[in-house]
């Protein structure tokens, strides 16, 4: 496993822009969501290559606490999850991580707003969920999904780990069961959604490995059976994206990856693919 | 290889139409035919193509003919659907189709034929393309194929009545975006076709997956005003095999056998909405268009088929079955 991950740092070192950053595939414009999952990859080192995006990603943060998605755009993004969690795995948790974080926790999803519960109550059936289960949404003003509520979940525990007054138990105890009410029939996840007029949706690798590392261990969950399943999955799926995810997930709690094939290149070189391949999940995210 | 009822479109009617098409392109109207510009109507091709084994190139080419394309030299976008990938299901545009546009339009003489598409539910676009097959059926496809959700953005604004919206600046480059949709049935806006492609030119990376962004702000307006935002586009509707009922990811496969063409999105829309039974002036989306555009039957000049001669009726789920065509 350590030349796989030395392997993927090598290549993210070699893939880093001059601004420090990091884009979605090499040569690209530097983002936050792939600059901050290569910085979790090369905490550990804190070498050059780290200290430069380091430098970029804290030139990001906005006045309001969050981060902006990359130099051009000038709105909150929901990898400001993937900052904070930055932070606190480096242990800089200064006046700039309390205002990430206090963006973060004002941040919900507008189901739980009165009008969207009100629809809701009126035509259950449309989609089936809770709307009185917030968890987080892609970009203020919308809907909670599980990719932004699982990032923002990881943030706060790391984060609660590191502070001294960790308030956030109803948060955090809330956005656990907004994904649990979220969880497909099959026993995963899909984006967001379990029953759509009517009709199951399947879930989808990428998103349950997500779930599953935002759960934490979480009582409610068979993890056994989810886990095997999860490796299953691993096996069967193609998708470079869901298999590092996946591949991530089993890091996380039984503290190994399974072997990875070699690297398809023509799959566009994805260095989001890179970066979480990279990143020791199991000491980041250990489970309680 | 299956029989060619393409060939009904009779020789006549095909020669005339095309007649007036390169009079129109030679005056380097790339958007509607000249024929279209005097009579204020849009000209949409319907072709038959009961499967995907028929020469589609040859099929398109007639089609762009009737509605005079012009592409020599430009830079082309083609915006297949890729919302989604299910092997037992037809989400999305088949690579059949797309494989057959790319090798028309380096037959038409496109300076950069481009493919991009962001994916609306799953992240992985370039696993997406590959499992439809994309890979495998075009030549070049790697250098040729843009993830629309992590693509660089520019700024669009105002859009659909909010301060405006980052786009993937590969498709607003483009000299020509060409949506290439599946003929599906949708069960949020009654049918998704060329305009509703269009979702998939916001970036995920901005909006996530889904793009609840276009949800909360309105569907229907999200759709017209993509239209606004492309002026320079064509369509060109897979219908062979569309999805009925509960689209546009959980529906069923339903053979219509047509491939439908044309440069205004909404005109196209409104023909394919016609061809499945549906009402397109019950279609919120194409009401909007409608007030800049032709969805109106009599503004549309219908060339090759008739719709008449290719009516498939789509099963509708019961909350747009007030859309049924009557």
């Amino acid at each position: 496993m350590e030349k796989c991950v030395e392997s993927c740092l090598a290549r993210l070192e070699a893939a880093q822009n001059p601004d420090g950053g990091w884009g979605y595939f090499p040569g690209k414009p530097s983002w936050l969501e792939p600059t901050a999952y290569a910085l979790l990859a090369l905490s550990h080192r804190r070498g050059p290559a780290f200290e430069r995006g380091w430098h970029l990603l804290r030139s990001w943060q906005m006045a309001c606490g969050a981060w902006r998605p990359c130099a051009g755009v000038d709105q909150p993004h929901w990898s400001t999850s993937l900052a904070l969690t930055l932070h606190s795995v480096t242990g800089i948790c200064d006046a700039a991580f309390q205002r990430g974080l206090d963006w973060l926790l004002t941040s919900a999803g507008a189901e739980g707003r009165t009008i969207a519960r009100v629809v809701h109550w009126l035509c259950p059936s449309i989609v089936e969920f809770d709307p009185g289960l917030a968890g987080w949404p892609w970009e203020s003003g919308a809907s909670s999904w599980v990719e932004p509520t699982a990032h923002a979940l990881m943030a706060l525990r790391c984060a609660v780990r590191r502070t001294k007054k960790p308030d956030w138990t109803s948060r955090i105890t809330v956005s656990e069961r907004m994904l649990l009410d979220r969880r497909c029939r099959d026993g995963g996840w899909n984006y967001g959604n379990r029953r759509v007029l009517g009709a199951d949706l399947p879930s989808y690798p990428e998103t349950t490995a997500l779930a599953l590392m935002a759960l934490d261990g979480h009582a409610a969950v068979a993890w056994g059976a989810a886990l095997d399943q999860v490796k299953r999955t691993w096996r069967e799926t193609r998708s470079p994206l869901a298999r590092a995810w996946l591949s991530s997930c089993l890091l996380m709690y039984r503290g190994e990856r399974p072997q990875t094939a070699e690297r398809d290149d023509r799959t566009g070189n994805d260095l989001l693919v890179t970066a979480i391949e990279g990143i020791r999940w199991n000491q980041i995210l250990a489970a309680s | 290889m299956e029989p060619d009822p393409g060939c009904l479109i009779t020789r006549r009617r095909f020669l005339g139409a095309a007649a007036a098409s390169a009079v129109a392109a030679g005056a380097g109207c790339a958007r509607r035919s000249l024929a279209a510009y005097q009579t204020g109507k849009a000209a949409v091709a319907i072709l038959r193509a009961p499967s995907y084994g028929v020469d589609l190139v040859d099929r398109m080419a007639r089609g762009a003919a009737l509605c005079g394309l012009q592409v020599r030299g430009k830079r082309v976008l083609l915006k297949p659907n890729l919302v989604e990938f299910d092997r037992n299901s037809v989400i999305h545009t088949q690579a059949e189709v797309l494989a057959a546009a790319v090798s028309l339009f380096e037959r038409l003489g496109a300076r950069e034929i481009l493919i991009g598409e962001g994916p609306g539910h799953r992240r992985d676009a370039w696993f997406l393309a590959e499992e439809a097959g994309y890979r495998a059926a075009i030549p070049n496809f790697e250098s040729r194929f843009v993830d629309l959700n992590r693509d660089e953005v520019s700024r669009v604004a105002p859009f659909a009545g909010n301060a405006g919206i980052y786009l993937a600046r590969t498709a607003l480059a483009a000299d020509l975006v060409v949506s290439i949709a599946r003929m599906k049935t949708h069960h949020w806006a009654g049918a998704t076709l060329s305009m509703k492609n269009l979702f998939g030119v916001v970036p995920g990376a901005l909006y996530g997956w889904p793009k609840n962004h276009l949800h909360q702000v309105g569907i229907a307006k999200c759709v017209a005003e993509l239209y606004r935002t492309f002026p320079h586009t064509f369509a060109m509707v897979d219908g062979i095999v569309g999805m009925e009922g509960n689209g546009p990811i959980q529906g069923l496969a339903r053979s219509c056998g047509v491939l439908v063409m044309g440069s205004d999105l909404a005109a196209v829309d409104a023909t394919c909405c016609r061809v499945m039974g549906i009402d397109p002036e019950k279609i919120e989306y194409l009401r909007l268009a409608a007030a800049r555009r032709q969805v109106r039957e009599q503004s549309i000049e219908q060339r090759g088929e008739t719709i008449a001669q290719v009516r498939t009726p789509f099963e509708l789920i019961p909350e747009f079955r007030h859309v049924r065509l009557l």
